[in-house]
């Protein structure tokens, strides 16, 4: 072998094949003689065995520490621990406002505290709305209390409710005469023939339906909602495992829909015919659309369908539908006069759109614009953002990802716009630490904040 | 005087909507989120500037109890003694609940 060369071997404990540098020694197995890996041979010596001690003992302390530090509860659950202890006296807190009621509610829901004993708190015989913020720690007894103690609520919103079960539906079913609304995030255990019982029971005083995260709610029971309650007036279809394009033609047939909202459906269930369909049977009477994560449909639905047919729309939401292209949502939003202007649109992801798109929105909705998204239209330009100024009524922008927003934008923005008071600008580098803002108005994500200047 | 002499700097006011000030340890406040968030913020605020924060929606009773408990917490922090219990009004419960939200404590 000559001088210089490096040397190919095998290591006798990993079997990994590994380079000896001209010159070099490499190192040897105590145990067969045997020649070693670099990183076999580091792993066994005692000089480089220490910096990885090292790493083990660092988090221990660490741990230590936050259990000293978790020793002393924060005054939050001090607070919930004495309302939980003392909720026999629950009549002591009847002069508290539904609306503090409500803020309580969030709060203990937050602390992950909301459980059978806390529960009793927020029921009272009086109470025509209840909204319950994080069901999982109650069980189906505690759900079925709800009905027991509140018998005249017109409106009930669980969320995180996996726990309710046939039982508990059925029993609301018998027992809320008045429920007009009811809303239920994740209900993973109701069935088919109990929803069907709900809504022929609930018949034509039932406005307002929400449901997300179920997979088990499935054609027939829609059929039964559309049906039975034809005075619906809201539907909120998100996350359903079954929607299809054979969900489309029952809802159709809700004329009297003011807000309909459906949610991310499965890839390639849902047709651009049978969305046109939908929107141009129940079009006319929205004030709310939305349809998000709905990848697949493309144009037609925004030109045969929305602007023909959604005269009173005021709030409109396509975040997601990748396919929807400049050309037309410009021909959507041109001379749309029928239409007197939205106040909400969000076109979050919506990946294709470019300038003209912006534009033609801002030309259209320009005074009656209040809430606008377009983060992730990283095609748009400065030109299309500097539109946004003549939506003067404009409280609320979220322009993340838009790669040419700069300090020269929100400038024009913080002048033009007097009520903006929050704007999202994550990802949006050119945003220096100076650029303008005024008092009460929140700018979140801004580069600036979180970089340190000290190591710049 | 807004010269800042640590002497100074060590106490912060807190007043109440009724009027009552409250003059605690800057380390004591700090326990609350956010105030820190308040002191140590970069821009120049007053409250950062001359040490006073004025908690419109606070009112005096619960400002104290909260007061109360931050002395509490940094007292105990990193005992190894026996952590006596913090006691808290039953019928003020649900309004030092809501502060507490806010305060971030």
């Amino acid at each position: 072998m000559p001088q210089g060369s490096n040397k190919i071997e095998f290591c006798s404990r990993c079997r990994a094949r590994f380079t000896i540098k001209a010159g070099a020694t490499p190192a040897v197995d105590e145990n067969d003689g045997g020649l070693l890996c670099p990183t076999c041979a580091s792993s066994s010596s005692p000089s480089v065995a220490t910096p990885k001690a090292r790493p083990v003992k660092r988090p221990r302390r660490k741990a230590q520490k936050a259990e000293i530090e978790s020793q002393v509860p924060s005054l939050q659950d001090l607070c919930i621990q004495k309302i939980a202890n003392c909720i026999e006296d629950v009549e002591g807190f009847g002069d508290i406002s539904d609306l503090s009621m409500d803020k309580i509610c969030r709060i203990i829901s937050r602390n992950r505290s909301l459980n059978a004993n806390t529960l009793q708190l927020f029921l009272d015989s009086r109470h025509s709305d209840l909204s319950l913020y994080d069901c999982t720690d109650i069980n189906a007894l505690g759900l079925q209390n709800i009905a027991q103690f509140c018998p005249s609520l017109r409106s009930l919103k669980l969320k995180f409710c996996g726990r309710i079960d046939d039982s508990v539906m059925d029993y609301y079913t018998s027992h809320l005469s008045q429920l007009t609304s009811l809303s239920l995030i994740g209900p993973i255990l109701i069935t088919e023939a109990s929803y069907i019982k709900f809504f022929e029971a609930m018949g034509e005083r039932f406005t307002r339906f929400e449901l997300k995260h179920s997979a088990r709610f499935s054609l027939k029971a829609l059929k039964a909602l559309c049906d039975n309650c034809p005075n619906l007036t809201h539907l909120r279809l998100g996350d359903c495992g079954q929607m299809d394009d054979e969900w489309m033609e029952p809802i159709s047939n809700l004329t009297k829909l003011k807000s309909l909202r459906l949610r991310n459906p499965e890839r390639d269930r849902v047709s651009t015919e049978k969305v046109v369909k939908l929107i141009q049977a129940v079009g006319s009477g929205l004030e709310e659309l939305e349809l998000k994560g709905f990848v697949e449909i493309e144009d037609p639905v925004l030109l045969d369908a929305i602007r023909p047919s959604c005269v009173r729309l005021e709030r409109l939401n396509i975040s997601g539908c990748e396919e929807f292209t400049t050309e037309a949502i410009q021909t959507l939003f041109k001379d749309w006069t029928v239409n007197r202007g939205l106040s909400y649109i969000n076109l979050e992801n919506c990946v294709m759109l470019k300038d003209e798109a912006l534009m033609a929105i801002t030309a259209h909705s320009a005074t009656t614009l209040e809430t606008l998204n377009i983060k992730g239209l990283d095609e748009l330009t400065k030109d299309a953002l500097l539109t946004i100024t003549k939506c003067e009524n404009l409280t609320m922008l979220d322009a993340s990802w838009c790669r040419a927003m700069d300090d020269e934008v929100m400038e024009q923005l913080v002048k033009s716009a007097s009520r903006l008071n929050k704007v999202v600008v994550w990802g949006d580098h050119r945003l220096t630490e100076c650029c303008p803002s005024r008092k009460g108005m929140k700018i979140v994500g801004r580069e600036g904040d979180f970089i340190d200047l000290r190591f710049m | 005087m807004a010269s800042t002499t640590p002497t100074e700097n060590e106490y912060v006011t807190l007043e109440s909507s009724d009027g009552f000030q409250f003059i605690i340890h800057r380390e004591a406040a700090m326990l609350s989120g956010t105030i820190r968030n308040m002191l140590s913020s970069a821009g120049q605020f007053t409250e950062s500037t001359e040490g006073v924060i004025h908690f419109r929606d606070i009112k005096a009773v619960i400002l104290e109890k909260v007061c109360k408990y931050w002395y509490y917490k940094a007292r105990y922090l990193n005992s190894v003694t026996e952590i006596p219990h913090f006691e808290i009004e039953p019928e003020y419960a649900l309004e030092t609940l809501m502060v507490a939200d806010f305060l971030d404590t």
